[in-house]
């Protein structure tokens, strides 16, 4: 396989793989596999779990890409194959495990705002997601990374989680006071 | 390992297997079939949990259940725990795995589950109204009881017109010197006894026709009325023979 067309969008590339030019495939592992590896390093340090989510997320996109949507956006389909074989693996280990019901999924939110988030800025919240990101529960700790570091929109994360807009913004927002009351606790600085 | 092999490796594993045919692409029909299970699926759900709800609601209306509440805090407790709480117990379970069906929608997902449960319930109680405005479970039944019902002929049966201990509903169907006469949706007639233990509004007037709720204790076919209560006449539940000559279609 060789790697052909870097021009494309990945949703360009997607319908010539579905269209049957199987070798586009390459394209796509290496425009993703590094953001993929920086995902799944947030969530485990085991170098070769890592490798294997990594397998597994390129290889389950493989085998479903026909159902892909060209008209929609390639990076949240794969992101939410990989938030599967994270959420897989996890349960696997029986660490962090989503439950199958949360109640912020119930009812309706308004939308919380976090784009001009209060005294702390962008580089700040990267500061202390790497500092305490072990202390939050999966349904924190995923929102915040899409939205922080890997920076996804709220509807990408949306689909991403399979969770409602708002309460993508419910999370990010309970994410961060738990963040800074850890800061607050532990006396970390900025 | 440095990190650009360690990179590599894991590209090349990929790859091998794909070109070597290990993994292989799942076909476009596969994912439309998926979809149409998943539509059809769902539709299927709805229209049970719509013929389940319509169902309880008409087996309410014939045992006269749904106007119990007009008897205060003693009709609201035989209300209670007359309810078929089998059936109402099946038709949650099949909302909550419409609710997780439907979960694999975009549009549905993207909202609160407040929001689609919302819509469940409403589209399913207009669904269950509309049923019970025809005659279609009345006719089920009646096939039932004629065993012309193969399949769910022991539903309607054993839930369709249930018995509850001292509640008779019925059509009055002649006058008596001691009270009147009723037909039950089940064809059966009881002869209800007023007297002094009897409440009875006066400005109830009761005449032929009539669709009573009667509280009460039973002796074979006369029972002693403790309380009655004129209601709205349900035609869809009695057989037209029923309404016009008062004869009995099944004893």
């Amino acid at each position: 396989m060789k790697q052909k067309n870097i021009q494309q969008s990945d949703e360009e590339i997607v319908a010539l793989i579905q269209a049957g030019d199987i070798d586009f495939f390459e394209t796509l592992i290496h425009r993703y596999e590094k953001k993929m590896k920086r995902y799944a390093r947030k969530f485990t340090s085991d170098d070769e779990e890592i490798k294997d989510i990594i397998q597994g997320i390129f290889i389950k996109s493989y085998v479903n890409i026909q159902s892909f949507d060209p008209k929609r956006k390639f990076s949240s389909w794969l992101y939410r194959i990989a938030h599967n074989e994270l959420v897989n693996a996890l349960k696997k280990k029986k660490r962090n495990i989503l439950p199958l019901f949360e109640l912020d999924t119930f009812l309706p939110h308004s939308l919380q705002d976090n784009s001009l988030s209060q005294n702390i800025d962008r580089q700040d919240i990267r500061k202390m997601i790497d500092k305490c990101l072990d202390q939050l529960k999966l349904k924190y700790r995923e929102p915040i990374i899409l939205y922080y570091l890997e920076d996804l929109s709220y509807k990408e994360i949306a689909e991403i989680m399979r969770i409602p807009i708002s309460t993508v913004g419910i999370r990010i927002k309970r994410a961060k006071e738990i963040m800074k009351s850890i800061f607050k606790k532990l006396r970390y600085t900025l | 390992m440095n990190n650009q092999e360690e990179k590599n490796s894991i590209v090349d594993k990929i790859l091998n297997k794909i070109k070597n045919e290990k993994v292989k692409m799942k076909p476009k029909i596969y994912f439309i079939l998926r979809t149409v299970l998943l539509v059809g699926g769902s539709l299927v759900l709805i229209f049970l949990i719509i013929s389940l709800v319509s169902f309880i609601v008409f087996s309410l209306r014939t045992s006269g259940a749904l106007f119990l509440p007009k008897f205060g805090s003693p009709g609201i407790k035989i209300f209670f725990m007359s309810l078929p709480w089998l059936l109402i117990l099946i038709a949650i379970i099949l909302t909550v795995l419409l609710e997780i069906f439907s979960k694999k929608f975009t549009f549905v997902y993207r909202q609160p589950i407040f929001y689609s449960l919302l819509i469940i319930i409403i589209i399913t109680f207009i669904g269950s109204f509309l049923i019970n405005k025809t005659s279609l479970h009345p006719n089920l039944f009646w096939k039932a009881q004629e065993r012309h019902l193969p399949g769910i002929e022991m539903v309607y049966r054993d839930f369709g017109v249930p018995r509850i201990k001292d509640v008779y509903y019925g059509i009055i169907s002649g006058i008596t010197d001691n009270g009147f006469n009723i037909e039950t949706p089940r064809g059966e007639v009881f002869n209800i006894i007023i007297n002094s233990e009897t409440r009875l509004a006066l400005e109830v007037n009761i005449e032929e026709g009539d669709a009573v709720v009667i509280l009460g204790k039973q002796s074979n076919s006369n029972i002693q009325a403790f309380d009655i209560h004129k209601v709205k006449k349900d035609f869809n539940l009695f057989r037209p023979q029923q309404i016009h000559d008062h004869r009995p279609l099944l004893k």
